[in-house]
């Protein structure tokens, strides 16, 4: 007897013996969205907006932390965007938009009740396998906190697969920080150690001041230590001297990338970073992959 | 498959009957150039032209082609394929058919290529006149050309008609045409090759080697600061390209304002803002910011990149680039020569 999987697998495989293709979405066109409903927004910062979104056909949204989408409003085009939380919280999904161009401002004007088109979930997420009962350290700077909310929130559901979970977050300033009631959940948790920091402080703030490099002293790290960078391109270099000091291999670090792009199924060229498309080989990349790569830092 | 011969007079006759139930695109002759277009009749039809200005890969991938289509309530593919008959192509503008294939069905098969592609029946001709500036006698000769369905050669009297496919087979069944004879076929074999030594430039190296070396020559600023220093950042060489499939996508309003398209336009990466991204507060990142780091990623990408894809380089020789560049620096035959006696 062959299981369902195999019953498909042969079918797909006819099917591609037929019409010479080996792709299993061979009748569809890439580049039609699908409807997701707002079910709740949040404005944490002037310019950013978080969304809650739904399939409006009510499927799940099946993807790993670190991939993106394209999320667009119908006559104004869309742009990629990363998932803000964990497929372990199923039935809705979010992400975070902040209004820079055309279509994220066109995004944010959106309120509950109104639909965002997305496609996806697109590219290639974090290597959940590979951070399986491994110490865990995310390096979030500014806006990177938001691909990697989901992983975060993933290591927080299944805390007992994974070793030790450090999270050192940096923005510029106390205005500029996301995720209020995620931080006071991830201060309060002993099974994360959370560390925060303000490039520059204000009145109010009685936490820790420096940029994010500083926060390594606070704490210890193994070699062994599987690292997650996603900020500001200038960061990458500084916190790579940090880990390079702490002996960590550069097969263990791994880095959330951003380009331009169009279309994120590896067609229209915009997002390569040499022979490498950050669609669909990223947008996580190993520093190793990456480091060969001369147009990617 | 089967071979036949046709006097001029048997072409004409079928493809005026073809052009009367079926689309038919050919080389027309346009201002003094030649271009592929829809034809109406076999008198406009102009095989012995040199090249055309665009390559065939507008019918598969228009300039603009509408992706996704919208109003109020819906949103819908615009797939829609319309029974083609691509006739008189050259055999280097079905090598590049051929890799915009593969490059459009690896890993996220494009039905809004791939339908229209499956739609259409190639007749590939023969080089008649060669343009001034191609060089396909010369690169990528390991990568035959496959894809077209039947190829028509001149010759003495009249051509010959090899057919390929199936679908070759189902568009010339009800012909009439007579079987050719081995000397004629034999007489077409000589006449594809004589052409091949007819090029005014060549570029006389392994496609391996000329990989392997425009990869290295990547760090070498200098080198592409000298090729690209007049570039305009124009695109043309990349517009023109047989090879080139980037594009733009953007959206647009019906006049009623809430229905609309979603449409997808030749893009160029010589362009200067190819990768160019958007930051807070107005600013931008351009990650090829000099127009020399855009050129080298053109060489890099059709000579070196794509080689292992597509078994040589993504360049068919047709020579549009050199022709289309107003600053006469895009010759992949200038460049690569250049990078190949560059001492190392
Ligand atoms: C992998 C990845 C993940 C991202 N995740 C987020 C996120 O979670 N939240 C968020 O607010 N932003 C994110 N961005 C950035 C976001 O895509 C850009 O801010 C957005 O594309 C700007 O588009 P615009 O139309 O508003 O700007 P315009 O200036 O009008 O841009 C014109 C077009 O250029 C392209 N473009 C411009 N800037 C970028 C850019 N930075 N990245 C990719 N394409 C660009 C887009 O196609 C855009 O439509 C991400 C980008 C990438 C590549
Ligand atoms: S190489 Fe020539 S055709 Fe290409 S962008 Fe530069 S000036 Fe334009
Ligand atoms: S690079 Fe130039 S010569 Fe080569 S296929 Fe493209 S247009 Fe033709
Ligand atoms: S976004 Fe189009 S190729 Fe990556």
């Amino acid at each position: 007897m062959s299981t369902p999987a195999e019953v498909t697998a042969a079918a797909e495989h006819a099917a591609a013996e037929r019409t010479g293709c080996t792709c299993d979405n061979s009748h569809e066109s890439l580049f039609v969205p699908r409807e997701a409903k707002i079910l709740h927004t949040a404005q944490p910062t002037a310019t950013e907006k978080h969304f809650t979104l739904q399939l409006a056909d009510g499927e799940q949204l099946d993807f790993t932390p670190g991939q993106i989408l394209e999320v667009g409003v119908m006559g104004f085009g869309e742009i990629p965007i990363g998932l803000a939380s964990s497929p372990t919280r199923k039935y809705t999904f979010e992400i975070v938009v902040r209004s820079v161009g055309r279509v994220s401002t066109a995004i944010n004007k959106q309120e509950v009740g109104d639909s965002l088109w997305i496609r996806g979930p697109l590219g290639h997420g974090f290597d959940m396998d590979a951070l399986h009962g491994e110490d865990v350290l995310v390096v979030a700077g500014g806006i990177g906190l938001c691909p990697t909310r989901s992983l975060i929130q993933y290591i927080a559901d299944r805390r007992e697969d994974f070793g030790r979970f450090v999270l050192f977050y940096g923005a510029r300033d106390p205005l500029q920080l996301l995720f209020p009631e995620d931080r006071a959940v991830w201060r309060a948790s002993h099974g994360i150690e959370y560390h925060e920091t303000v490039d520059r402080a204000s009145v109010h703030w009685s936490g820790h001041v420096g940029n994010i490099t500083t926060l390594f002293k606070t704490t210890s790290l193994t070699p062994e230590t599987r690292v997650i960078i996603c900020g500001p391109p200038v960061m990458f270099q500084f916190v790579l001297r940090e880990l390079d000091s702490l002996g960590i291999s550069r097969e263990n670090i791994y880095v959330d990338l951003e380009r331009r792009m169009k279309c994120g199924v590896g067609k229209c060229g915009h997002c390569q970073i040499n022979d490498k498309y950050c669609c669909v080989d990223g947008p996580v990349f190993t520093f190793a992959e990456i480091q060969a790569l001369e147009e990617a830092i | 498959m089967s071979a036949f011969f046709l006097k001029e007079r048997d072409l004409v006759a079928f493809l005026n009957k073809l052009a009367k139930t079926t689309r038919v695109v050919a080389p027309v002759a346009k201002r003094g150039r030649f271009v592929f277009a829809e034809i109406g009749s076999a008198a406009e039809v102009r095989l012995d032209y040199d090249v055309t200005i665009l390559p065939p890969k507008k019918v598969f991938f228009p300039p603009a082609q509408r992706i996704v289509t919208f109003d109020a309530e819906s949103v819908s593919d615009c797939i829609d394929p319309v029974e083609t008959v691509l006739f008189g192509v050259h055999f280097y503008d079905v090598k590049g058919i051929d890799m915009t294939d593969l490059l459009f069905r690896e890993r996220n098969a494009d039905r809004d290529y791939l339908a229209q592609r499956e739609a259409t029946t190639i007749v590939a001709s023969s080089v008649q006149s060669v343009s001034p500036r191609a060089f396909w006698g010369s690169i990528g000769s390991s990568v035959k050309p496959k894809g077209h369905d039947a190829f028509l050669t001149k010759v003495d009297g009249g051509y010959v008609l090899e057919i390929v496919t199936d679908k070759g087979t189902a568009l010339f069944a009800k012909a009439g045409f007579r079987e050719a004879t081995s000397e004629e076929i034999a007489a077409a074999k000589r006449a594809n090759a004589d052409r091949m030594t007819e090029c005014a430039e060549t570029l006389p190296y392994d496609s391996d080697a000329v990989a392997a070396k425009v990869r290295d020559a990547f760090s070498d600023e200098a080198l592409w600061d000298e090729l690209s220093n007049d570039c305009f950042s124009c695109g043309s060489c990349n517009t023109v390209c047989p090879t080139c499939y980037c594009f733009d996508v953007r959206d647009a309003w019906n006049l009623d304002q809430t229905s609309g398209t979603r449409t997808r336009y030749w893009d160029a990466c010589l362009t200067r803002e190819f990768a160019a991204i958007t930051q807070p507060g107005g600013h931008s990142e351009n990650f090829r910011a000099h127009h020399s780091a855009r050129f080298r990623h053109r060489f890099m990408r059709k000579a070196a990149y794509l080689n292992d894809k597509l078994g040589g380089p993504a360049c068919t020789g047709c020579g549009r680039c050199s022709a289309a560049c107003t600053a006469d620096i895009a010759d992949p035959v200038r460049v690569i020569t250049a990078i190949m006696e560059r001492a190392s």
